[in-house]
């Protein structure tokens, strides 16, 4: 885990710089997918490791999103948001993954009706937490419905607009408004409830001004 | 609160794959964006055309039939 905000600064892709990009990738310019690379990487990476609270699944997932680029970049539309195309892509791969995972386990069947189902583990991030914040934010944030993990690493964390992070999600802005305001409430529930439950002193969340 | 918490979640932490593994990846992929367009889709291409061409002719076909049938109607009627 890395610090800081330097990786969202480079991804902040100009529209202009963006349309160049994908053109040129429907030419197989390989120096273009090296920008993108550069540009979405960690971006993509994080939002996949958050979503899926397992660092190998995520490895594996944002592997298969790039060749999914590759494999369709000569036939990527001229006005494609590359942004939303990367995480929609990222988003199917982990619903789909999360589907053969509960579909393979014979012993889950039950699990099924309750998908997406919570794991027990820590997430990488909670792991390496630096703080003690930091942590709990991480440990709300694995424990909430994936519905509700995606819009707020999609709008919070990956820096989306609501708009964008509608497309990725497949639902009109209108819909995923709503999803974040609920989102973050569950959130900031979590978080409240997991201050009450733990003595130690951290007002952190808790004492955020309300609007 | 909600605008407190957005703001620590844009200060979370990213996480990185390991250099080696992106590399092979970005290798990989640059390798793969250079060659030509994949046998797979124009195959594909091929097969869409050679069907609507297919059914074209099946229904040009018919209806010439229908045509030299109602010609062959009218005169014998």
């Amino acid at each position: 885990m890395s610090r800081g905000r330097s990786s969202r600064v480079i991804t902040a892709v100009e529209r202009e710089t963006e349309l160049a990009l994908v053109a040129r990738l429907r030419q197989g310019d390989a120096d273009a997918f090296d920008d993108v690379f550069a540009a979405f990487n960690t971006r993509l990476f994080t939002f996949l490791v958050r979503l899926s609270r397992r660092r190998d699944v995520a490895e594996d997932l944002v592997e298969e999103t790039w060749l999914r680029l590759v494999k369709h970049a000569r036939r990527l539309r001229p006005d494609t948001r590359l942004g939303p195309w990367l995480f929609t892509v990222a988003r199917h791969l982990h619903v789909s993954f999360n589907r053969s995972r509960v579909l393979e386990d014979s012993a889950a069947v039950s699990l099924i009706a309750v998908w997406p189902f919570s794991f027990e583990q820590a997430s990488p991030f909670e792991a390496a937490a630096a703080s003690e914040l930091e942590r709990r934010i991480e440990r709300a944030l694995a424990a909430l419905p994936s519905t509700s993990r995606e819009v707020l690493l999609l709008v919070g964390v990956a820096g989306l607009t609501h708009s964008d992070a509608a497309d990725v999600c497949g639902i009109t802005p209108e819909a995923l408004r709503q999803r974040l305001h609920r989102a973050r409430e569950a959130l900031a529930t979590a978080l409240e409830r997991d201050a009450a439950t733990e003595p130690p002193a951290l007002g952190g969340i808790a004492s955020c001004p309300s609007r | 609160m909600s605008e407190s918490l957005m703001r620590l979640l844009a200060e979370l932490p990213t996480a990185e794959l390991e250099p080696e593994r992106a590399e092979r990846i970005r290798k990989s992929c640059r390798a793969r964006i250079v060659r030509p367009a994949p046998h797979a889709f124009s195959s594909r291409v091929t097969c869409a055309q050679v069907w609507q061409a297919l059914v074209a002719a099946l229904g040009a076909a018919y209806l010439i039939g229908a045509i030299i049938e109602a010609v062959r109607v009218y005169r014998l009627s």
